[in-house]
């Protein structure tokens, strides 16, 4: 409707791209780091914060990207994957500011060959809790069948402010903060800025909390005596004499304080701490009540953006690959690994290995695991070796931090699917294959025409011969 | 230890002098008996064994390393040593390293620290601490910005307003006081402590107070982080006062 209001001229420069670059997005703010000594302000973030923008090769060799100008030709046609950021489409000093946006453009394209569906964070620290003592011992968390993001059970964002309170275990999206990821500093700030303006509101949202549950206590009394329901209370006639008692009773229930308070706040779900984290004293946990939050975002908190970070929208990895020779696979096509750092056990250093442009969340080359054991592959840097040491991985799954951050988990792969993965790049040969197509004398297509008129019974268009298994 | 170094710079010093009167190869062409009967295998011999176990370890190994032929100057070494000649001047670090081999990198154990070494000096130039879910491109792992994460920078926000307490009513805390000194005693800059203009006042001021009163020396660290550093993280566990010494 509002495009019927704009002349030509408006809905052609709205339609344009020098008009529709999005505004950028801050960059991630990484808590842990906040006071480190050592770090490069030019190194490549963890996420993206424009858009990229890229063009077709006939206009690119014009400099033509759809902006207010031509850019120079220098510096943008001498490139295999011409992708820019636009950081200014026109400044004071009349130029437009860009640099190149490979970087996450690549990132994005490797990631997508991956083929991993973006997952809901399971539980990471406390998988102890699904392993029981008495019984059978239970699957680890990251064992079991992984959710995608675009569940129903966890995508759900358009929800009416008054069920705000019920989805609060289906939402990635919270107006409050997740307390248990906040700074002291940021913490002393929010009460402040946010909640103690906020008071009498509060009072105004527990008279009505107490009105409605005097209401069902009087709606249930006249139920059980048979008399005619009672009239909804108002939460005007609910006296501050009463609310002052409601109040002691709830600072004497911390579970139900937290939950009025998560409510009015809109906090994001939390865990309840161990034992050993409350650091009070056992008469006094004694008194403690919790119950158990079942959101996937209440161990790590919720993510700042949709948890798919828009880099997959793919809904399983629950499929088998089939390799057109071979078969179908037991494991997903293994993805080459970068050894980006060894580990130095001394140092109690752990390995860093990058996939697809991300560091790995892995526990190759940890103590338990079997081929921790091979020292030269994860503790030395060999210079003889032109890019470093790489090995095959199979990553699992893929999950958004609360900071935003992509931790790709992987194991590795077998030796079976990292032979299969080379044969497609070339570098290695299973079952002789490139041998039997070496000896294969090219077919012309009488020939092949021949052939299929001349075949007895049902006329089969692939068969093992044509994979190159027989002859 | 000094004498283990004297008989390295000896060894050295034939080496080297084997290597400017270019009898090397001569002479590896033609090994001696000594070389023959020696349990020691060449350096050569020691190159291909350090690539099976590579390769042997690795079979997911993407790219298979390159065996490189190094000619052996052992032969050439013994022969000088024999000789007696003993030339002096400085060694290069390649040298050194070849001597080092060549004398006692037989051993499995000094062929893993001299790998160890070379994985140090490499190691040394990657300065990054990679964490889950950093974003790597190849510049990233270069030289240029590797250089930067080698180099001490005041922090990019202030840890006063991120961790929310006041500096002056923590002036006991010794630790705390101690990272904002230098270890001659002065008080940080601000450009190296990334504190905004009213916590740097009050870091200053704490660490003012905490030398007047006698908490916290004013020309080097506190003893009990000094004892800390020493002893290790078991240092931290608090001692009797009767053993409180460094």
């Amino acid at each position: 409707m509002s495009s019927r209001s704009v002349s030509p001229g408006g809905a052609l420069l709205r339609s344009s791209r020098m008009f529709s670059l999005p505004k950028p997005i801050p960059a991630i703010k990484n808590e842990h780091a906040a006071g480190s000594l050592f770090h490069s302000t030019t190194s490549t973030l963890p996420a993206p914060t424009h858009q990229v923008v890229t063009t077709l090769s006939a206009p690119r060799r014009q400099g033509d990207w759809g902006l207010k100008r031509p850019l120079p030709l220098k510096s943008t046609t001498k490139t295999t994957n011409p992708m820019l950021r636009v950081r200014a489409i026109d400044s004071s000093e009349h130029i437009t500011d860009y640099v190149s946006a490979a970087d996450h453009g690549i990132t994005l394209r490797k990631f997508q060959e991956l083929g991993l569906p973006m997952t809901v964070r399971r539980a990471c620290g406390r998988e102890a809790r699904e392993t029981s003592t008495t019984g059978p011992i239970l699957t680890k968390a990251s064992d079991l069948p992984q959710r995608s993001v675009f569940e129903d059970q966890y995508d759900t964002t358009d929800i009416p402010a008054d069920k705000r309170a019920e989805t609060v275990d289906n939402r990635w999206r919270f107006e409050g903060p997740w307390l248990a990821g906040m700074a002291q500093g940021s913490f002393i700030k929010w009460l402040a800025k946010e909640v103690r303006p906020k008071r009498a509101e509060f009072r105004q949202f527990l008279k009505k909390k107490l009105a409605h549950e005097q209401h069902a206590a009087a709606a249930k009394y006249a139920i059980d005596k048979a008399l005619p329901a009672p009239e909804p209370i108002d939460a005007s006639a609910i006296t501050e004499d009463q609310l002052v008692d409601y109040l002691r009773e709830l600072r004497n229930n911390n579970q139900a304080l937290y939950e009025m308070v998560g409510q009015f706040l809109d906090l994001a779900p939390l865990n309840p701490p161990t034992l050993v984290e409350t650091g009070m004293s056992g008469n006094k946990i004694m008194t403690l009540k919790y119950t158990e939050a079942k959101s996937p975002y209440a161990d790590t908190g919720p993510p700042i953006t949709h948890p798919s970070a828009g880099l997959s929208y793919l809904r399983t990895s629950m499929y088998m690959a089939n390799h057109p020779v071979y078969g179908p696979q037991k494991e997903h096509i293994a993805a080459p690994a970068r050894v980006v750092r060894p580990r130095r056990q001394g140092r109690g250093m752990r390995i860093s290995i990058g996939v697809a442009g991300f560091i790995a969340n892995t526990s190759i080359g940890d103590m338990g695991n079997a081929r921790g054991t091979s020292p030269g592959m994860y503790d030395t840097i060999d210079p003889e070796l032109p890019g470093g040491v790489k090995l095959w991985v199979c990553p699992t799954r893929a999950t958004m931090d609360a900071s935003g951050t992509i931790a790709i988990t992987v194991k590795d792969s077998s030796p079976e699917a990292a032979t299969v993965a080379r044969e497609l790049l070339g570098e290695a040969d299973c079952l002789s294959a490139r041998e039997a197509q070496a000896t294969r004398k090219p077919e012309s297509s009488k020939e092949i025409r021949q052939r299929y008129r001349a075949a007895p019974g049902p006329q089969a268009m692939s068969s093992a011969r044509d994979y190159g298994l027989q002859e | 230890m000094s004498t283990s170094r004297q008989w390295l710079s000896a060894a050295a010093r034939q080496c080297r002098s084997a290597l400017t009167t270019q009898q090397r190869t001569q002479l590896a062409q033609q090994p001696p008996l000594s070389r023959a009967l020696s349990t020691t295998p060449s350096l050569s011999a020691f190159r291909d064994s350090q690539n099976n176990t590579y390769s042997n370890t690795n079979t997911n190994r993407l790219a298979g390393s390159t065996p490189t032929t190094f000619t052996n100057p052992n032969a050439a070494l013994q022969d000088l040593a024999s000789s007696g000649l003993n030339r002096s001047g400085p060694l290069t670090p390649e040298e050194r390293r070849r001597v080092i081999e060549e004398q006692v990198g037989t051993s499995g154990h000094i062929r893993d620290l001299a790998i160890n070494t070379t994985t140090d000096n490499y190691l040394r130039q990657n300065q990054r601490r990679w964490r889950v879910g950093d974003v790597y491109t190849p510049r990233d792992i270069g030289k240029a910005e590797m250089k930067k994460w080698g180099k001490m920078r005041a922090p990019l926000e202030d840890v006063v307003e991120v961790l929310g307490f006041n500096p002056v009513d923590n002036y006991k805390n010794f630790s705390l006081i101690s990272d904002f000194m230098t270890p001659m005693g002065r008080i940080k800059h601000s450009s190296e402590t990334g504190l905004r203009p009213v916590n740097q006042r009050k870091m200053a001021k704490a660490i003012r107070r905490a030398i007047g009163m006698g908490l916290h020396p004013s020309v080097h660290r506190h003893p009990e982080i000094l004892r800390i550093k020493q002893r290790g993280i078991s240092a931290m566990v608090p001692i009797a006062p009767t053993e409180n010494r460094l």
